[in-house]
């Protein structure tokens, strides 16, 4: 029975370390590439799974908060000169505030208005952001340099960046953090019990109303360490989260509500697999298609298992 | 009352019949616009009236243009024909995908359909060869060689086709279906009706308007381009325009469009960047204030009255 239950919990990660591996020796450039980004779709796509699970929305301005994170610590970094990593903290808390005023202002009114409602305020919403930032910042790149970021080693004749692998660090931190939340703290709990019975929770005397705007805060606010890494490396204009959304979006459909682990787990494979289209020269152009497609052909798939959908 | 509503729509469509003789280029301009985004506006609404929110317009518009300029530039069709073949492609994709994707609902299907737009423009942006790649296509042939007040006629024909389409939907048969599907799902089906049937009846005419606006909107300009044919605003601006008028009714999106279509050339001139907030914000507050639009609340307060004064 142990070894079963053993195998079934570490049967997908076993999986990607054989994917991993198997990429590794066939395109060692699209293995590494594709575990950094898979990591940093996994780090934006954490916070959505967890607004999605408990809250219970679909947040379609999720991306545009990540973008409104990145202008944020490039703000910082220009009136204060404080390094990207650094800035981390107070845009957390910064985004906090701003994802519970959001959330307090506007989401909470259609909690129970249905879907449709639901997607159109969020849509509203980023639309909004995008605008703003339009209208602060212009379209015009922007780019913030810090030397640590260039930097890169050669391993067996295959040179790579090595700033990237933070990625992989801050998506397993943000991952162990908020399993750790969920489990030990007790707003955590209650975020769980919520997220499985809202009613139940309710009964049982959870502050339900305010388990959502801390989680939404949370998980906005998380967006902003996934900003503060980003800096570093991307060129900054309005749009620049805005595939985020439905790549994340694409993640929680393939990992299943709930299941933080699965985030990280098709991130990677994802990431991999769009790096492997891009390493196929003449065909880079067509790596956007692999999240877009997955996400279809996962929905489709669990339409046909479970037709109520 | 019963001669008033039918010479008010024909006071209505001469006026805009007419409206090229009465004033200058760059008010006709703006009533192409107007008349694109309101066709938009109406068949977004048409397909909301079934319970199903597309994100899907943008897409089908892109592809309509790309048809129509394709077959205008590769195969040098009249840009006439060209504008139906639009309409074909968008709504012969729009039934082979309908089929798939229309077992899905809520959520699902509207994260469904605004993958398909990014994916059809993915799709479009790498076709080198047919549709000219990133940096866009060109024809010159254009529709009616820029004569805009031809143009005016044409985009006002397609306009009063859609209204009529959308009037058929809210007034034969077809309507007891929609709203069934909208009203309770598991209820319609339980009375025979065949749900799948319709929403895919629904999608595909609604998808063919979109690819037939798409073409005439691209072969007016003689251009498409990828980031700009399949640009969020096809499907922002509609959105806003049909909640602002009110949704599920045919005269809603048309207020709508008409209100924000003339308030948007005003707003371009004073905020010529960024004016698409407005839209954002105008969303966010229909939604959370004004659910029924201004046609709801015209019709709220009509209904008021009436009811007081038959209290009295």
């Amino acid at each position: 029975m142990e070894s079963i239950s053993f195998w079934k919990k570490y049967k997908n990660i076993l999986f990607l370390i054989l994917l991993i591996v198997a990429v590794a020796i066939w395109k060692p450039h699209a293995a590494i590439y594709g575990l950094q980004r898979g990591s940093l779709y996994a780090l934006a796509g954490l916070p959505l799974s967890l607004t999605l699970g408990i809250v219970g929305i679909m947040n379609l301005s999720h991306g545009d908060f990540l973008s409104l994170g990145i202008y944020i610590v490039y703000m910082f970094s220009v009136n204060t000169g404080m390094d990207p990593l650094v800035s981390i903290l107070p845009v957390f808390i910064l985004l906090f505030l701003l994802g519970a005023g959001v959330y307090k202002l506007t989401i909470t009114k259609v909690l129970k208005a249905g879907h449709l409602n639901q997607l159109l305020l969020t849509f509203g919403i980023s639309m909004i952001l995008l605008e703003v930032m339009n209208l602060i910042w212009t379209s015009r790149p922007r780019s913030v340099y810090v030397d640590y970021a260039s930097s890169s080693v050669t391993v067996a004749g295959v040179r790579f960046g090595t700033y990237e692998f933070l990625y992989v660090v801050f998506a397993i931190a943000v991952l162990i953090g908020l399993q750790l939340f969920l489990k030990k703290t007790r707003l955590g709990q209650a975020s769980f019990a919520v997220g499985q019975n809202p009613r139940g929770a309710k009964i049982v005397g959870i502050n339900t109303s305010f388990v959502y705007l801390i989680v939404f805060g949370i998980s906005v606010a998380i967006l902003g360490i996934a900003a503060g890494v980003m800096v570093p490396r991307f060129a900054i204009f309005p749009s620049v989260g805005s595939s985020y959304t439905m790549k994340s979006f694409c993640l929680v459909a393939m990992a299943g509500l709930g299941n933080l682990t699965g985030i990280l787990i098709s991130g990677i494979a994802l990431g991999v697999g769009e790096a492997i289209v891009q390493s196929i020269p003449g065909y880079a152009g067509w790596s956007d298609i692999v999240f877009f497609g997955v996400l279809i052909a996962v929905i489709m798939i669990r339409s046909i298992r479970r037709p109520s959908l | 009352m019963k001669i008033a509503k039918p010479l008010l729509i024909l006071i209505v469509l001469a006026a805009a019949v007419l409206l090229p003789i009465v004033t200058e280029a760059y008010f006709i301009s703006i009533a192409i616009t107007i008349l694109t985004f309101m066709t938009l506006a109406l068949s977004w609404d048409m397909m909301l009236r079934t319970g199903q929110l597309s994100f899907g317009t943008a897409g089908f518009f892109g592809l309509g243009g790309y048809t129509g300029i394709i077959a205008a530039a590769d195969f040098g069709v009249d840009p006439v024909i060209g504008i139906m073949l639009g309409g074909l492609v968008a709504g012969g994709i729009a039934l082979i995908l309908g089929m798939a994707i229309l077992r899905l609902r809520g959520l699902y299907f509207a994260i469904t359909t605004m993958a398909l737009a990014s994916v059809f423009m993915v799709i479009i942006r790498n076709l080198h060869r047919l549709t000219g790649g990133p940096s866009g296509k060109i024809v010159y042939n254009t529709l009616f060689n820029y004569d805009s007040n031809k143009v005016y006629w044409f985009m006002l024909a397609i306009a009063v086709g859609t209204v009529v389409i959308s009037e058929l939907f809210q007034r034969t048969r077809i309507h007891f279906a929609i709203d069934s599907i909208r009203a309770d799902e598991t209820v319609a089906k339980s009375h025979g009706v065949n749900i799948y049937k319709y929403l895919i009846f629904v999608f595909v005419v609604t998808s063919i308007i979109q690819g037939v606006i798409g073409a005439t909107y691209a072969l007016q300009y003689g251009f498409v381009y990828p980031e700009s044919s399949f640009s969020p605003h096809y499907l922002l601006l509609p959105i806003a325009m049909a909640l602002v008028g009110g949704i599920y009714s045919t005269i809603g999106p048309i207020l709508g469009a008409i209100i924000l279509g003339l308030s948007s050339e005003y707003l371009k001139l004073i905020m010529p960047y960024g004016h698409l907030v407005i839209y954002g914000v105008i969303i966010v507050v229909v939604v959370l204030f004004m659910p029924d639009g201004v046609y709801g609340a015209i019709k709220a307060f009509f209904m008021n009255r009436k009811r007081r004064l038959e209290e009295r």
